[in-house]
């Protein structure tokens, strides 16, 4: 008997202290300060790699950095990419047309990891909210910004070595061209 | 035999089969970059190192460099090997540039596929790349050197096994340069192959620069018919466009090269002016309206003129299927049989050399490679049937002797005796071959003397006499003697002749030795579904201006490109009550046509075509038609809404079109062609049960006899010593019809020449390249003329080109005097 006594005893003072002790939690954050965003009245920074919106980025020249070499839209698990490429006036391989479904597209940023010239990035922009899903159709007008994004410096074409972009011989890491008449070493 | 073991597994190859292939025929592929099955070994790469364990050789070896020997045991996957490839790799990526997203070999480089599967990710060597200079090579070819790693398959493919000069290795060492002296034009007509034997992106295709990756493309083994020879190729088509056109290995036809013609004649599959929407009286209507209007304006003038004023008129250019079903409705709805050939001459030579050859006579284009003797008669084969010259180079190569006997100044890449002959006298001299032959075998036979030699029959010169006579004794002398004719240029009986030859040659030899050049793609199916005898384009205006027919119905054909008289073709066109034209291609005669039904490219709807061995080969769809995406959407982005209509899609095969407007509705599918092909010919039933990845061919077991009369109406040669005999002759570019329309062969092709020998161009003080006039009853006609003193006297070669306005000329006679031709004032 006055172990089922001592029993009852014990569980109620676990209950008494269970209380207390999340009363003594909401007290405790009853003057700390908020951290809840008043969110759209407020826009927190997000950090510069969250994926979201899909921009294309122009190297220092200004001038587009897309080839149009077909790397982004082969590895979409979405297939939301489509362009085709072609040779502009000045012989330069470049992007006809380029588009995106952000309807389809599950800001994976597979296409972000393939781009070989650093054109494609995703941006921290995630709001996307359209009254017609035909708005999510995203042409290259739309989707072409006038800077670097987050590598301001990247040339695709000072590596690349082609002479459309500087003569042979003088872009990055390249030696003088072979002069295939001279019979010096 | 050796017996070998590769990775544990057994095989037995043939001597001198190397390891490498021996490999790849158990399905073992060794990484390689020099190594082509048609160029063989170079050893240049050092990629195909593989260990042997056992055997004759020990230790890492080439697998390209060594036989196949017995006891041999290889290792493919040995630690050592894959360690060394794995460096070999990497050396060649120390100066490959990192242009891989610009380079159109992206997605199809060997390079690129080596380095992945070694593991070469990053690049551990700091120093600097090694650069060159690019060279212009011609409108066909981009050259990016910098990519290059000396596989030395491109000087290995161009100068050994095309036989031309002017591309090739330069300089030592890490300095090699593959290129040309200076820039400039390729000179071979094969060099678009460098493109495909290429293993890294040095040689990429100009036409196809920057449109397409190879993982999106529609990809479809597919049939050139740009000449008769049906080469194998790989068709690609991108957002409804054909964008390139690759080799396709065919043991055989073509092996594993095409010509540039056949592989940069596309463009005409995308042409902006093609026409794609259907037309009546002028004014634009739907594929429906225009086969009710076309269906009823025929039947009605069936109706009140005979059935007989209807005229069909095909070309070669056609599928087995559309001709099988013109025959079809011209035969049930009494309509005259469809006229595919321009001339009567062509449809007689052409019929007379189908007929001749059988199964036991027939010889492939690879077959042709091991012959040890060539006789090519009237034949100028890079002209005419350009891998024909190749196959001729590759006997070559084996040392077989390759006589040929033309009027014009034929060029090859392989050393030839050129006998430069008339037209005329063509015929005589393989009958006279024919007699020495048999009369020298009869002799042989009976008395065992072998010193009979050919008598001279006919006016014919002392020194062709000693010439036939060597090719007499060659004929006999060679083991595997084969007969080349042409059909273009000879005489009526000729291809009669040749047959008759080849005959002989089957009796002495008993080997297959006939091989005929016909005039098309498809003469070879045009010929066996033609009624007999066949009727020609040029009788079907003879019948127009006589008023007995007053309606055409033109199916992908253009007499203006064929008929010699333009101003005869024009009038009679204007007499006719209806002129229906059904095609693909913008041509004169669907510009002044009433009603114009568009059809589909062999690209969009594919089809049957029988090449000059009789071989029926037969091609899917590459896409589904439609006006190219680029076209629809003026070069921005295609429409943004949603449609399931394909701007363009309408247009159906020539076969379909053609059934619809003969009233049969319900015919349509594709088990019905295929009946109606069995029907109208017993040997294509065959089509039904064989793959359409398989070809066969269409052969008797023998063919006919040679003719009972041998009296045929051969034009004679020119008897008077004062006029030139007139040659028209197909080149290389600018006479083909379908590659006339593609704007890069229009911005490659030279300018055509008039070609006369230096004897008949000295007295009137012509010169090469000068420019000359000839006047005629029809006009003028000025073009620069070639003098030459390899080709025959008293002969006037004039190409049918594009841009060398030939139909003008007139009713072209057979002879020119000199009086008519002088040099023009023009600079």
């Amino acid at each position: 008997m006055a172990k089922e006594e001592s029993s009852i005893a014990k569980t109620a003072a676990e209950m008494v202290k269970g209380l207390a002790g999340s009363y003594a939690v909401t007290l405790k954050h009853l003057f700390r300060k908020p951290i809840t965003e008043q969110y759209p009245e407020y826009k927190k920074p997000l950090p510069a790699r969250s994926r979201g919106r899909i921009i294309l980025t122009v190297d220092p020249d200004g001038d587009e950095r897309c080839v149009a070499c077909y790397l982004c839209s082969a590895v979409c698990p979405t297939s939301c990419i489509s362009m085709e490429s072609r040779e502009r006036d000045d012989g330069r391989r470049h992007a006809a047309w380029f588009r995106i479904n952000f309807a389809r597209c599950i800001y994976c940023g597979l296409c972000e990891e393939a781009c070989p010239t650093l054109a494609i990035q995703l941006t921290p922009d995630f709001e996307f909210c359209k009254d017609d899903i035909l708005k999510f159709v995203y042409e290259k007008e739309d989707l072409l910004v006038n800077h670097g994004g987050r590598n301001q410096e990247y040339n695709f074409y000072r590596h690349a070595g082609l002479s459309e972009k500087g003569e042979k011989g003088t872009h990055i890491n390249e030696k003088p061209p072979v002069d295939v008449k001279s019979n010096m070493p | 035999m050796p017996r070998l073991v590769i990775d544990d597994l057994q095989i037995e190859v043939p001597e001198g089969t190397k390891v490498i292939e021996a490999a790849e025929r158990l399905g073992i592929m060794i990484p390689r970059f020099c190594y082509h099955k048609a160029l063989g070994s170079a050893g240049a790469c050092r990629m195909c190192a593989v260990k042997f364990i056992h055997g004759p050789f020990k230790g890492l070896q080439m697998s390209c460099m060594i036989d196949a020997q017995d006891g041999m045991v290889v290792s493919t996957t040995d630690e050592e090997a894959v360690a060394f490839r794995r460096q070999v790799i990497e050396w060649l990526m120390m100066n490959h540039p990192h242009d891989c997203p610009v380079c159109d070999e992206g997605g199809q480089c060997l390079l690129q596929d080596e380095t992945v599967s070694g593991g070469h990710g990053l690049r551990r060597y700091p120093g600097r790349k090694r650069t060159y200079h690019d060279q212009y090579l011609g409108e066909f070819i981009a050259h990016e050197m910098n990519r290059c790693i000396h596989c030395y398959r491109c000087s290995r493919f161009y100068q050994d096994f095309a036989g031309y000069r002017d591309l090739g290795p330069m300089q030592i060492a890490n300095r090699v340069y593959f290129g040309r002296f200076r820039d400039g034009p390729l000179e071979s007509p094969f060099a678009g192959n460098l493109v495909d034997i290429c293993p890294t992106g040095v040689y990429t295709d100009r036409s196809s620069r920057y449109k397409a990756r190879r993982w999106d493309l529609q990809r479809v083994p597919f049939l050139c018919i740009h000449c008769s020879l049906g080469c194998s190729t790989v068709a690609s088509a991108r957002y409804r466009e054909v964008v390139r056109i690759e080799a396709r290995f065919n043991e055989s036809v073509n092996g594993h090269f095409i010509c540039d013609r056949g592989r940069f004649a596309y463009p005409y599959a995308n042409l902006a002016d093609r026409p794609r929407r259907a037309r009546v009286d002028g004014e634009d209507a739907s594929l429906a309206e225009a086969v009710r209007a076309a269906s009823g304006r025929l039947d009605q003038i069936s109706m009140n003129a005979g059935p007989d004023a209807v005229a069909l008129v095909a070309s070669d250019r056609c599928s087995l299927e559309t001709l099988a079903v013109l025959k079809r409705i011209s035969r049930e709805k009494g309509w005259r049989h469809p006229a595919v050939f321009p001339r009567p001459d062509l449809e007689h030579k052409t019929r007379r050399a189908v007929s001749r050859l059988d199964r036991r006579l027939a010889v492939s284009m690879r077959e042709l490679e091991s012959a040890d003797f060539i006789l090519a008669v009237g034949i100028d084969p890079v002209h005419e049937a350009p891998m024909l010259a190749l196959a001729l180079r590759q006997a070559f190569r084996e040392d077989a002797g390759i006589v040929v006997m033309d009027p014009r100044p034929v060029s090859a890449p392989f050393d030839f005796d050129h006998v430069a002959i008339a037209p005329a006298e063509i015929g005589g001299c393989l009958s006279r071959i024919t007699e020495a032959l048999s009369a020298l075998q009869a002799d042989s036979a009976a008395q065992g003397k072998e010193t009979r030699r050919p008598e001279a029959a006919g006016p014919l010169r002392a020194d062709l006499d000693s010439r036939i006579a060597g090719i007499v004794e060659r004929l006999r002398g060679s083991r595997n003697p084969v007969i080349v004719c042409g059909t273009d240029i000879v005489r009526d009986s000729t291809p009669d002749r040749a047959a008759d030859l080849a005959r002989l040659l089957l009796q002495l030899k008993a080997r297959p030795c006939l091989f005929f050049v016909l005039p098309g793609p498809n003469s070879f199916g045009a010929v066996l579904l033609a009624e007999s005898p066949g009727r020609s384009f040029s009788d079907v205006v003879q019948d127009i201006e006589q008023g007995k027919v007053k309606a055409l119905l033109v199916v992908e054909s253009d007499p203006f490109k064929n008929f010699p008289d333009r101003e005869r073709l024009e009038r009679a066109l204007d007499r006719l009550d209806l002129l229906a034209a059904m095609d693909y291609l913008p041509t004169s005669v669907v510009g002044r046509a009433h009603i114009v039904l568009p059809t589909c490219t062999v690209f969009e709807c594919g089809g049957s075509f029988i090449n000059q061995e009789g071989r029926v080969q037969r091609v899917e769809p590459v896409h589904e038609g439609g006006i190219p995406v680029h076209q629809v959407s003026g070069g921005g982005h295609p429409p943004r809404v949603f449609s399931h209509e394909v701007p363009g899609g309408e247009i159906e095969a020539a076969w379909r079109t053609a059934l619809e407007v003969a009233g049969y509705t319900n015919a349509r599918d594709n088990l019905s062609i295929l009946k109606i092909m069995a029907e109208e010919h017993p040997g294509f039933a065959r089509c039904r049960d064989i793959p359409t990845s398989r070809s066969f061919r269409v052969l008797p077991d023998a063919g006919d006899r040679p003719p009972v009369c041998e009296e045929t109406g051969d034009r004679a040669a020119p008897e008077a010593a004062d006029t030139l005999e007139v040659v028209l002759v197909d080149r290389f570019f600018g006479t083909e019809e379908l590659s006339g329309y593609s704007p890069v062969i229009q911005n490659a092709d030279s300018e055509p020449l008039v070609f006369l020998h230096v004897r008949d161009a000295e007295p009137l003080g012509i010169a090469h390249s000068d420019w000359i006039s000839i006047a005629l009853e029809g006009g003028g006609l000025e073009v620069r003329a070639g003098v030459s003193a390899q080709m025959a006297e008293g002969v006037l070669v004039i190409p049918r080109h594009r841009l060398l306005e030939w139909q003008k000329l007139g009713p072209v006679p057979a002879q020119i005097p000199f009086g008519r031709i002088s040099r023009a004032g023009k600079e």
